[in-house]
């Protein structure tokens, strides 16, 4: 097989284009805050950036300007409050969103997945969402006659994934807290995947079951240790929650939010400054903070 | 007034709305908590969700956010939000709990925006799962601190629909059966918000201070005289940060 892997340099410049819709896997767990941070080091723009229950990394996003368009189920600082960059971008008229909720995204990647055009579903009929979703269908069912929503296919141009370990060929090992991961990146045309460890061929295929995408749909793996800082991987290293608590108090202004932005982002070209911008102390206390779970 | 915290009071009037065996779809916050004191005290066989797709969740540190660690660690099954979704919409779930920004009297919740849809005042969240759970649990309870500006006429958005006619034909659950505050429950049999009973330590007058509705008396209304001693132990030890 191919050998896919990549620099996150790389595999950014690569498979990622100005104008993509982007899928963005990690539903609170294993956030590929790595590949998002090179996306805008690499000044990628007009993105519309889409998943169900959304990480401040959408908020970071839209804060560096990289975002014409939001597809989301929540967006927010998960626990701690509002995503300040995006109600500044409402606020100003600078972004497109479309509001729908977290099983409805899960529907429309799922149809995506599928290949069909949309599902039918009973959310979405009662209360003021399907009003602030202007194009959204209705149906009887021909079957029952019963009414439904039609919950359109949402089909991204590119995945986002981080993931505990891959072999080089991209059979890619992902545990713990899924949400809606798995499924956006079957959904998409490509994905893209950091791991925390690269691992043997024969290593990964000891354990087949806890291979949740394989090879053939994937683009380029990178290896990245930490790659899901400040979220969470199960087995690795536990959520940094002050650093989600610091992000909302710079995010509550603008002009903070971009000093974040050049001490996170763009004074970390390297994955070993970023590591020294958490510090070593941190970073083991994370890791004693794991489950330290295997499957 | 209560000698309990707010928090405190919040969970166990919460708590005495869930019943041993359910099958609960619960929100962060105020609802997990609730839903895990009902867990450790007369419900044990209870089973909660998170929408993350976290089934038989028991978190011993309070959870941030739904993908939190406390969340998945030590749970009876991990699988993926498709699943517990569909556990959700195929009618399986027996009660949802949900908090939000607002409330109006018919239980309809806003977590989207304050002001105009379009031109907002301050954008919030939106839905997550909130939507999703208040039209598919077979019957919801709201968890509301008593905060006046939470209390409102009607809702700027309807997030997450309350009460309606509508809800037996598109085969949907009941919505709101009550809505929980520290100082109060409220109950919707009429379609609308009426007062079912008033918490330890709350007086009448205090349980509607500044909530702008007109509110009638259900036909049960009670006085709650205290919260059973044990509950309050528990609360105390497992749920300590509500005291804090």
């Amino acid at each position: 097989m191919a050998d896919k892997t990549a620099s996150l340099t790389d595999a950014v410049k690569s498979h990622i284009r100005d104008g993509d819709t982007v899928f963005i896997a990690g539903f609170g767990h294993a956030v590929p805050f790595a590949l998002g941070h090179e996306i805008l080091r690499q000044n990628i723009k007009d993105l519309t950036l889409c998943r169900a229950g959304t990480d401040i990394l959408f908020d970071l996003m839209i804060a560096a300007g990289a975002v014409k368009k939001v597809i989301f189920g929540y967006l927010g600082n998960p626990g701690i409050g509002l995503g300040h960059a995006f109600r500044r971008a409402v606020k100003e008229g600078k972004i497109e969103y479309e509001d729908w909720t977290n099983f409805a995204m899960i529907l429309r990647l799922h149809a995506a997945r599928l290949g069909v055009p949309f599902l039918p579903s009973r959310i979405l009929q009662l209360g003021d969402m399907p009003k602030a979703l202007p194009d959204l269908k209705f149906m009887d069912c021909p079957y029952t006659g019963e009414k439904l929503a039609c919950i359109p296919a949402l089909k991204p141009d590119v995945a986002i994934v981080h993931a505990q370990a891959a072999d080089r060929n991209g059979n890619i090992q992902f545990y713990g807290i899924d949400g809606d991961t798995v499924e956006g990146a079957l959904a998409s045309d490509k994905i893209i995947v950091s791991v925390e460890q690269l691992l043997e061929p024969e290593q990964i295929a000891q354990a087949p079951e806890r291979t949740r995408i394989p090879a053939h749909r994937v683009s380029a793996v990178c290896e990245v240790p930490f790659g899901a800082h400040p979220s969470y991987v199960e087995g690795y290293y536990g959520r940094d929650d002050e650093h989600f608590y610091a992000y909302d108090k710079a995010g509550r202004d603008a002009e903070t939010l971009q000093t974040y932005l050049k001490e996170w982002v763009f004074d970390c070209p390297t994955r070993d400054q970023y590591l020294e911008t958490i510090g070593a102390k941190k970073l083991s206390a994370l890791k004693a903070q794991s489950s330290g779970r295997m499957p | 007034m209560s000698s309990l915290p707010a928090t405190a009071g919040l969970a166990l009037a919460g708590a005495l709305e869930l019943n041993d065996a359910e099958v609960c779809f619960v929100g962060i916050g105020n609802p997990s908590d609730a839903a895990l004191l009902a867990k450790h005290t007369h419900a044990p066989d209870m089973t909660l969700i998170y929408e993350s797709g976290v089934i038989g969740s028991d978190p011993k540190t309070p959870p941030l956010s739904t993908g939190s660690p406390s969340v998945s660690n030590g749970a009876l099954m991990i699988t993926d939000g498709l699943t517990v979704f569909a556990e959700l919409q195929a009618g399986r779930i027996d009660v949802g709990l949900l908090s939000a920004a607002q409330v109006d009297i018919t239980g309809n919740l806003n977590s989207t925006v304050i002001g105009e849809y379009a031109s907002p005042k301050l954008r919030m969240v939106g839905s997550g799962g909130a939507h999703d759970i208040a039209c598919c649990a077979k019957r919801l309870v709201i968890l509301m601190p008593h905060d006046a500006r939470r209390f409102v006429e009607r809702v700027d958005f309807s997030t997450s629909p309350g009460t309606s006619n509508e809800r037996a034909n598109l085969k949907l659950g009941l919505g709101p059966t009550a809505l929980i505050t520290e100082r109060a429950k409220f109950t919707f049999s009429t379609g609308s918000a009426q007062l079912a009973a008033v918490m330890p330590g709350y007086t009448e007058d205090q349980a509607l201070e500044d909530i702008p509705w007109t509110i009638e008396k259900a036909s049960d209304f009670q006085v709650v005289e205290t919260f059973d001693t044990q509950a309050v132990r528990t609360a105390e030890t497992r749920l300590a940060y509500l005291f804090s």
